[in-house]
């Protein structure tokens, strides 16, 4: 079966299971266009960010919104991505689910095959992921990887310290605890490192945190090697407390563009 | 858009290419030849002069000239601050003579110094400026062959047109990642355990310097008469 | 005025790398107070070499930020001893370090052991090739200490590196994929080896179709998360391409910092000085022992820590040039060829081969690691019959993948010109289609390569700068072209390769060069021996001379094997402090008899 016929299988099924009369949690309408999501694909950095194993094009991308509705070709899951994720992919502002929108494709896409084989294990998440194809994973990791979604106000306070130290240990790590700081592989300002490092501005702390604990008590080790786990181990509650505030209230800039730049002013120019 | 710097000509400069397509041929700058930022280290003739150079070693193609792309706002700063200042440069006299090539250098000279110096020098053999593309190659091949500081110099700047072309665009060349695109070099922030051992990659990743999310450098190159614009 | 005199303390470490802090966590936890002085700052892999401050290829790869400071100290440079030595007043050739974890905080990870030859080679060559197989050119010498004593030590080292590979020889027994020239190893490699590119994997594929053996290199870039056995924590590797003169963030290269350092750092017997810089070791009025160093602190104040026992721990060069500043052991004159210190100064014979591939495959060279590498070790050592070859010693050949910085990484083909738009447009076309093999070959020692005081030149404490009189002999520049020229040969036999074209540092026509990065691996000028006429030190690492001084690293090199240093310096290392501790320190005397 070419990928094509693939896709107008699945997007037949998914019409049908959106049509018999399941129960959104949200409105899939808020869900941003495929073509204004087909335009953000021309910039390099989201292409190199959604790529998985496909290239990416509108029919993915209307393959991908499909099943975050909930469809797929082994039928309804029951539960759609939106349910919890939102069509967005900023969550349901719970934060026990994390924000997947702008997410790097690949490492979605990973998730979802870890779900599904069970080197990731969560119930539900293993449950939606066994029914989706091949296809289905890449296009729905796809698809959130190409929407920009605005951010959640971070839930909850925390107090100053805390943040300072989860910006440290981001930054620079620990040398008394052996932890290497996050930024060395979760790229600047935690943007991720596309494709397989996942960002960690803007995701929920209560969500990191709940990871970061997994990690540590070995019970999450899908990630290659296992690094994140011989990370996690070495850091404190408070660590991880501190690390993923630090995190959720992160906000990535975009780079300016150099004739735009607010430090652009002779006055600070180096003189002779 | 409202311009953040005001622009004045530095010398009125004949366009001379140096194009891949035709020597001679006049080649379009990407940006306008007029800009009275100050430099750090540079007269405006000097700086004039090492573009003309440096856009001899790396001319503009699909990708920018050596000058295009910062390289002379990268060699200013850098004579400006330590490397310029002979930082990691041992200088204790004497100098005696009859130093064989694989002794490396035995000039008294800080960088900066050699570059002011060897400019000077330089100036003597030729004027760069009156020449066309052709004849610009040509003559900084024949300095590059001579066996004083006119040959060291440019051997020097060689090292540093490449240095700047391809470094962290911090130092404020390779504007615009121009030489890291050129080559597909992903930058500083760098994660490859799951892609090494694939044989196919799918996209280059875009690159990213150490200081990304600002922008990489915020400056763009002076505007220079004398590269190839 | 006088140094200011400190308390006496049981052992002083000069330098703070490998060989030094491992000697204070060995001897600290046998129960002697130890004092590190380290020349430079202290630093920490956390902090000090996170990415992407790290991955900053101007500042560390071409200003040279982690290492020495020519300006404080350096040395004059002479091909023979005809011309007048000058200062090598840039870095170039070689980059020792400075700093808590010195050079083992930029090398590549490469953690090799000597082949079982390589540590007789004299005795090896002549049993095999006859009596005057090595010419009387050559100063060639035994270590005086052997592969099988060696081996639980070099095993050791692997732990407390993480070591990733593949066992070629386990317990005498031949494994395929491994190394099969190796000598016994009496276990695995504590990790798995590193997931190697298309580039070396297509190298190993030729090597393997010639009928070569092709085993992946053997790594200090960690593969798994590990645990050593002094409780250092490792990370895998994140095949970054910023390793060589880099420090690692990630904890994925196992440097002295993490490895050693943090787990000796709070013990009470420990101390540490940063920014103290060793002038001289100073004598007991008979001479036969040495009493301490004095050495200018952080304020620039001359103290002098006295010591029961003194290891000298720093760079090779730099052991060499305080036994010289300091009148210890006697010195080499080449003239009469008597004396010691300064004898047998050798290096490494570095050659390359580019071979470029057709826009089918793609390397994507900047995911590199220091260590990442397929190699072939049939022509090391004496692995092959050198019956008509004409010389002694070999190489390995590697195809490795360890960085595409692109200011050091542009591979163009030969007959590219040097710049301009040809020169651009070949650096565009084959930056991501070329693969890199090295031929990494031994140096023989020679009575006319030596190291001495320079009479001219100065460093900025006022010393005579050292002097090196080095060019490459020809017996290795013989050598260098045979596996070149075997390099050359896999190259073509590779996949979807267009041209290959080789470049040799010690070619027929060319001298001994200070400018060109050749290799960190500066070896000689103390050795190591059984006999006082041609050792600095016996069999144990112990001065002749001054039997409380204990001499570590590289510059107890005879002559140097095809391999990196790494290993068998820390090798040596552990099997001296094992004698020290077991035989010298409850009776500290002589080791040997002269």
């Amino acid at each position: 079966m070419t990928f094509r016929t693939v896709l107008t299988t699945c997007s037949a099924l998914a019409v049908l299971g959106i049509s018999a009369g399941f129960i959104r949690a949200q409105n899939y309408e808020a869900a941003p266009g495929i073509p204004a999501m087909e335009q953000r694909l021309q910039d390099d950095v989201l292409r190199f960010n959604a790529t998985v194993n496909t290239e990416v094009d509108d029919d993915v991308l209307e393959l991908g919104r499909l099943v975050a509705m909930g469809g797929s070709e082994a039928g309804d899951s029951g539960m759609a991505c939106i349910t919890c994720h939102g069509g967005d992919g900023t969550g349901d502002g719970s934060g026990a689910f994390p924000r997947l929108a702008g997410q790097a494709g690949w490492y979605t896409y990973k998730q979802l095959k870890d779900y599904a084989s069970g080197d990731r294990q969560n119930r539900v998440m293993s449950g939606i992921a066994k029914k989706l194809t091949e296809e289905e994973m890449e296009a729905v990791a796809a698809y959130y990887a190409t929407i920009s979604a605005p951010y959640t106000p971070p839930l909850g306070d925390v107090d100053g310290m805390t943040l300072q130290w989860g910006g440290q240990l981001g930054a620079v790590g620990s040398a008394e605890r052996g932890v290497p700081a996050c930024v060395n592989c979760h790229g600047p300002s935690g943007l991720g490192n596309p494709p397989s490092v996942p960002y960690l501005a803007g995701q929920y702390a209560s969500y990191m945190e709940h990871q970061l604990q997994m990690w540590k008590e070995g019970k999450r080790d899908n990630d290659v090697d296992n690094v994140m786990s011989a990370i996690a181990k070495k850091m404190t509650q408070h660590d991880i407390e501190a690390v993923s505030a630090y995190y959720n209230r992160v906000r990535p800039t975009q780079p300016l563009p150099p004739e735009t730049s607010p430090l652009l002013e002779p006055s600070t120019a180096p003189t002779q | 858009m409202a311009k953040l710097y005001s622009r004045r000509a530095i010398l009125a400069q004949i366009a001379l290419g140096a194009g891949v397509a035709g020597a001679g041929l006049p080649v379009s700058h990407a940006f306008a030849a007029q800009d009275d930022r100050p430099w750090s280290f540079f007269t405006d003739a000097e700086a004039q002069w090492i573009a003309a150079v440096a856009d001899v070693f790396i001319p503009q193609d699909d990708f920018p000239s050596a000058s295009q792309a910062g390289v002379v706002d990268f060699i200013d700063f850098q004579m400006a601050t330590a490397y310029g200042a002979g930082e990691g440069l041992y200088l204790d006299p004497p100098f005696p003579s009859g130093a064989v090539p694989e002794q490396g250098y035995q000039l008294k000279f800080t960088p900066a110094q050699l570059l002011r110096q060897g400019i000077e020098q330089a100036g003597q053999l030729g004027d760069i400026a009156t020449m066309d593309a052709t004849a610009r190659a040509d003559h900084v091949e024949q300095m590059s062959e001579r066996d004083d500081i006119v040959g060291t110099l440019i051997a020097e700047l060689w090292k540093l047109t490449k240095q700047g072309y391809f470094a962290d665009p911090i130092y404020l060349g390779n504007h615009d990642y121009a030489g890291w695109r050129m080559v597909g070099f992903p930058g500083a922030h760098a994660y490859y355990t799951e892609r090494v051992d694939a044989d196919k990659r799918s996209v280059t990743p875009p690159p990213r310097g150490i200081a990304h999310d600002r922008g990489g450098t915020p400056y763009p190159p002076r505007a220079i008469g004398g590269g190839s614009d | 005025m006088a140094p200011r005199k400190l308390p006496k303390t049981d052992v002083l470490i000069i330098g703070g790398g490998w060989t030094g802090l491992t000697a204070a966590y060995e001897l600290t936890h046998a129960g002697q107070r130890c004092v590190v002085l380290e020349r430079g700052k202290k630093r920490h892999t956390a902090t000090s070499f996170g990415a992407p401050e790290e991955h900053d290829e101007l500042k560390y790869a071409h200003r040279y930020s982690h290492m020495m400071d020519v300006k404080k100290e350096t040395l004059t440079i002479r091909n023979n001893r005809d011309q007048q030595a000058l200062p090598m007043r840039r870095l170039g050739s070689f980059l020792p370090g400075s700093g808590l974890g010195g050079a083992g905080i930029h090398w590549n990870g490469q953690i090799w052991r000597p082949l079982p030859s390589d540590l007789q080679m004299r005795s090896h060559y002549e049993d095999r090739y006859g009596k005057d197989f090595i010419g009387p050119e050559l100063s060639v010498q035994d270590w005086g200490v052997t592969y099988e004593e060696l081996e639980p030590h070099l095993d050791f080292f692997e732990r407390i590196c993480g070591a990733a590979g593949f066992a070629g020889n386990l317990g005498g027994e031949a494994r395929a994929g491994g190394n099969v020239f190796e000598g016994p190893r009496s276990a695995d490699y504590p990790n798995p080896p590193m997931r190697q590119p298309i580039s070396n994997t297509l190298f190993g594929e030729a090597a393997a179709r010639m009928g070569l053996n092709p085993f992946p290199m053997p790594s200090a870039n960690v593969t798994k998360a590990y645990e050593n056995p002094y409780g250092a924590q490792l990370h895998p590797c994140t095949y970054c391409g910023f390793c060589e003169r880099f420090g690692c963030g990630y904890y994925a290269k196992a440097d002295p910092i993490i490895c050693v350092y943090d787990q000796i750092k709070d013990h009470e017997n420990f101390e540490i000085r940063f920014d103290a810089q060793v002038l001289r070791i100073e004598k007991s009025e008979d001479g036969k022992t040495a009493t301490g160093a004095i050495y200018l602190d952080a304020n620039g104040e001359e103290v002098f820590q006295p010591a029961d026992t003194i290891c000298m721990n720093a760079y090779a060069l730099w052991n060499v040039h305080l036994m010289l500043v300091s009148g210890l052991g006697k010195p080499y004159d080449p003239e009469t060829r008597t004396g010691v210190v300064g004898r047998n100064y050798s290096y490494q014979t570095v050659a390359g081969v580019d071979a470029f591939f057709d826009k089918s495959v793609e390397t994507d060279p900047y995911m590199g690691a220091g260590a990442l590498g397929v190699v072939i070790d049939d022509y090391n050592g004496d692995n092959f019959d050198h019956s008509d070859l004409g010389f002694v010693g070999g190489g390995y050949i590697a195809c490795k993948q360890y960085h595409g910085r692109p200011i050091g990484y542009q591979p163009v083909p030969e007959g590219t010109p040097k710049w301009g738009a040809e020169w651009k447009q070949a650096v565009r076309e084959n930056y991501n289609h070329h693969a890199d093999l090295v031929v990494h070959g031994s140096s023989v020692s020679t009575p006319e390569n030596y190291l001495d005081l320079d009479p001219t030149w100065t460093d900025s404490f006022g010393r005579p700068l050292l002097r090196m009189t080095f060019d490459f002999p020809e017996n290795d520049r013989k050598m260098s072209d045979y596996v070149m020229q075997r390099a050359m040969d896999v190259a073509r036999e590779m996949d979807n390769v267009t041209s290959v074209s080789g470049t040799n540092n010690a070619a027929v026509d060319k001298h001994y060069d200070i400018v060109p990065y050749q290799t960190t691996h500066n070896v000689g000028g103390a050795v190591i021996g059984t006999d006082p006429e041609t050792s600095v030190v016996n069999r144990y690492g112990q001065m002749w001379d001054h039997h409380n001084v204990f001499v570590f690293g590289a510059c107890l090199f005879p002559q140097n094997l095809g391999y990196n240093p790494t290993g068998p310096l820390m090798g040596l290392a552990y099997w001296t402090l094992e004698h020290m501790k077991r035989d010298y320190l409850p009776n500290p005397a002589p080791l040997m008899d002269a």
